[in-house]
């Protein structure tokens, strides 16, 4: 009798998950092996027919110069922004940590820009930056720091610059509430401790401080690893990957060759070694996290 | 007793979910078996207009066959400023109270919104009913066998009362006619009137006197007005449209007659080079970026003294700068010898009826409705001069000539006008085509420029790159 109890109280459990479970993995699975299918054809946007071509869309892409292109600025607006993320939140974080008083207005400003829609930021940072009307290259020149109009989004020199920028100024204060959050969780006893013991405030930073948090750190690395690297609203909606090609990462490329070009077959690949490319960025991760994880248990 | 209610409502949870899900999948097989369907909705409404005619010829008004017109239709649009949005909202309107059985859902989407829509939504069956679309594209929704053909509703309206070219522009190649245009507008060169006095320019008919004018203005002004824009953005075509103003004034065409990309033909190449050019003499350097807006933005603030567009542009002074209205005009695209009509760019915009409407006997009741010159001249006016009518005999119609901006820019009309009589869409010179579509809206050639811009690739590196990948989407679209 109580092992029929145990079999359905276990059967109702999962059939309440179910309808939840079902949606997930529906969604995510749909998406991921439709793409996956659709990489080994040659199905076009617009047209009903395809046909199975193999590995050719594979082979197009990775001799495809833009592709590798696109894929090491990819990289390079990854490392910078994650980097400057990182910096400024944790900069910030510890700043706010020490405020007694006002830290929760602090803390409020600093997370603004999330509470707008980025079509909305885009488009004023566009507005702002605009080489001809724009606020800030005026400003420049007026104050005499600039003899003509910078082109912030323009210039092949600047394009790439600006908008990692833009996304370290977006991104850094979710850095900063995560790694406050966690370093409000650090047994402030430790530090009197060491203090008591004689350690300077870096050795206090590196045995106390940071052992605490990393667990947190090293999370929100992968999450905004995922979101950076596959960022595309921001990118699109201020320069579109241009000019030239110049700010033109993976998703922008992805996006151009299955909704610019309709070559959907082609936009897959691109899409499924994206994920491969992440998956083992994330599998990289994971194993430190892992290892971390051991050290503190 | 509670574990087994709790059971018996998760099963029932469940087969509710399922029975949606199926519900779903018999949707999804219903809109499949729509095109099967399609052949008998065309017959009930060529029946429908049979029965129409009949009672007409027994001397009964139509009102009874019209209001057995029922159901529900979806009718995108890209008329997304205020005063023409508001004339199609006012006539679905009108519509709908004079076939209560109607229901008209209005969706608004930009023009670059659209295109995204329409071909993503194609694939799900997310499409409407009716829109307004691109003249590049109908041949595109052709090729995708997403609209049906619209003869029947052209003759119900009078084939005759139509401008000829907008139609034959839409007839393609089985002879049938899948559009029906709703106005049409042309490129034509805009021109800043007091910067000409100022600098004792007159108006330029060659590209050498325009390259002379658009370099005085831009060192005259010392940066406050640039001679002429040169937008670049591959988020648009508008750099496409610019060499298609100079191989057009040449009377040439950016595709040849057998459909290939024709960058590398001499005046292609001189026509790149031109705008380069112009682009390093007298264009701000954020043009590289500049899409539609951001082009037409400039001229409407007074900050560019040449542009091409159309009568839209005047819309766009009075709303940024009204100071400047009595100082814009237009003129004639310049030739490379001052002489004879150049092709220009032509847009025909019209509206389609899509194959998987349920009910296209509603949609083309309201385009025809929506031609009756209470309905059809308002819409003109919301954007005037910039609109310039389909039908020929509103075009001399009085109450349409009855308006404040066009009897102002008579010489825009008359330009605008000359204009739609010797053009066609982007690269459709030897007829509506696919590839005409794919060059004017892949952004091939905004990249071209933009790699010649910025990396210093030679113009003609460039432009056999850029026919090269052009032909590459040719054939895909094969």
């Amino acid at each position: 009798m109580p092992v029929k109890r145990k079999t359905i109280s276990s059967l109702t459990s999962w059939l309440f998950v179910l309808p939840a479970l079902l949606v997930v993995v529906l969604l995510m699975l749909y998406p991921v092996t439709s793409s996956i299918f659709y990489s080994f054809t040659n199905k076009n946007l617009i047209k009903a027919d395809f046909r199975m071509i193999g590995l050719d869309n594979y082979k197009a892409i990775l001799t495809d110069n833009t592709f590798w292109t696109a894929f090491l600025t990819n990289l390079k607006w990854t490392a910078a922004s994650l980097l400057g993320q990182l910096l400024i939140g944790f900069s910030a974080a510890l700043a706010l940590n020490r405020i007694k008083k006002g830290s929760g207005i602090y803390r409020t400003l600093l997370i603004i820009p999330w509470a707008f829609p980025s079509i909305v930021l885009a488009f004023s940072w566009k507005w702002i930056l605009n080489g001809v009307s724009g606020f800030l290259p005026n400003l420049l020149v007026k104050l005499g720091i600039c003899d003509t109009t910078p082109q912030f989004l323009s210039s092949a020199a600047l394009a790439f610059p600006t908008l990692v920028f833009l996304n370290i100024w977006f991104g850094a204060p979710l850095m900063m509430v995560n790694i406050l959050s966690a370093l409000q969780t650090v047994p402030q006893d430790q530090y009197e401790s060491a203090r008591m013991d004689g350690a300077s405030p870096l050795q206090s930073f590196v045995h106390i401080t940071f052992p605490h948090i990393r667990m947190v750190v090293g999370l929100l690395v992968v999450l905004r690893t995922i979101w950076v690297f596959n960022s595309f609203d921001i990118i699109y909606l201020i320069t579109g990957g241009g000019p030239g090609s110049i700010t033109k990462t993976v998703p922008i490329y992805a996006y151009d060759t299955g909704w610019g070009m309709r070559m959907l077959g082609k936009s897959s690949a691109v899409t499924v070694l994206l994920l491969l490319s992440l998956l083992f960025i994330c599998s990289m991760y994971f194993k430190l996290l892992n290892r971390w994880e051991k050290e503190n248990a | 007793m509670k574990k087994r209610i709790s059971v018996i409502l998760m099963t029932a949870m469940l087969t509710a979910a399922l029975a949606a899900c199926s519900s779903g999948t018999g949707s999804g097989t219903s809109q499949s078996d729509a095109a099967a369907s399609q052949a008998d909705t065309a017959a009930s409404v060529a029946a429908d207009t049979s029965a129409t005619a009949e009672t007409t010829d027994a001397g009964e008004t139509e009102q009874p066959a019209e209001s057995e017109l029922e159901g529900e239709i979806t009718f995108w649009h890209s008329f997304t400023q205020g005063p023409r949005l508001e004339n199609i909202q006012a006539a679905a309107d009108a519509f709908m109270t004079d076939h209560p059985k109607v229901k008209i859902n209005i969706e608004t989407y930009s023009w670059g919104d659209f295109y995204t829509k329409w071909t993503t939504g194609l694939a799900s069956g997310n499409v409407p009913d009716m829109s307004t679309a691109r003249a590049g594209e109908v041949v595109e929704m052709i090729n995708a066998d997403a609209i049906i053909p619209l003869d029947d509703l052209i003759d119900s309206i009078g084939r005759d009362r139509f401008y000829e070219s907008p139609i034959q522009e839409m007839t393609y190649t089985d002879g049938q006619c899948y559009a029906v245009p709703i106005y049409s507008h042309a490129y034509v060169m805009w021109y800043r009137k007091d910067l000409l006095e100022k600098y004792n320019l007159d108006v330029p008919k060659t590209w050498e006197e325009f390259n002379a004018a658009a370099t005085a203005i831009t060192e005259g002004e010392n940066g406050e007005v640039y001679g002429c824009s040169v937008p670049m953005g591959t988020n648009d075509n508008y750099a496409t449209s610019f060499l298609d103003v100079y191989v057009g004034s040449a009377r040439e065409s950016l595709l040849t007659q057998d459909r290939k990309p024709n960058l590398t033909s001499q005046t292609a190449l001189d026509g790149i080079q031109f705008w380069v050019d112009m682009y390093h003499n007298n264009s701000p350097a954020d043009s590289i970026n500049f899409n539609t807006l951001d082009q037409a933005t400039l001229y409407y603030q007074g900050k560019n003294a040449f542009d091409f567009n159309s009568g839209f542009h005047i819309g766009g002074v009075e709303s940024n700068t009204p100071d400047l209205l009595d100082y814009i005009d237009c003129a004639p695209i310049p030739t490379p010898s001052g002489d004879g009509n150049p092709d220009y760019i032509v847009n025909n915009m019209p509206m389609v009826v899509w194959k998987n409407s349920e009910h296209p006997e509603i949609c083309k009741a309201f385009i025809e409705y929506f031609y009756s010159p209470d309905r059809y001249i308002p819409f003109l006016h919301s954007v005037p001069v910039g609109m310039m009518p389909a039908l020929k005999e509103i075009t001399n119609d009085p109450a349409f000539l009855e308006n404040d901006t066009i009897k102002k820019y008579q010489n825009a009309m008359e330009t605008i006008s000359n204009a739609l009589s010797h053009g066609t869409y982007t690269a459709m010179e030897y007829g509506p085509c696919v590839e005409a579509g794919i060059l004017a809206n892949q952004r091939v050639i905004e990249g071209m420029f933009q790699d010649i811009v910025l990396n210093g690739t030679p113009v003609e590196d460039a432009a056999a790159a850029a026919e090269a990948q052009l032909l590459e989407l040719f054939s895909a679209a094969e």
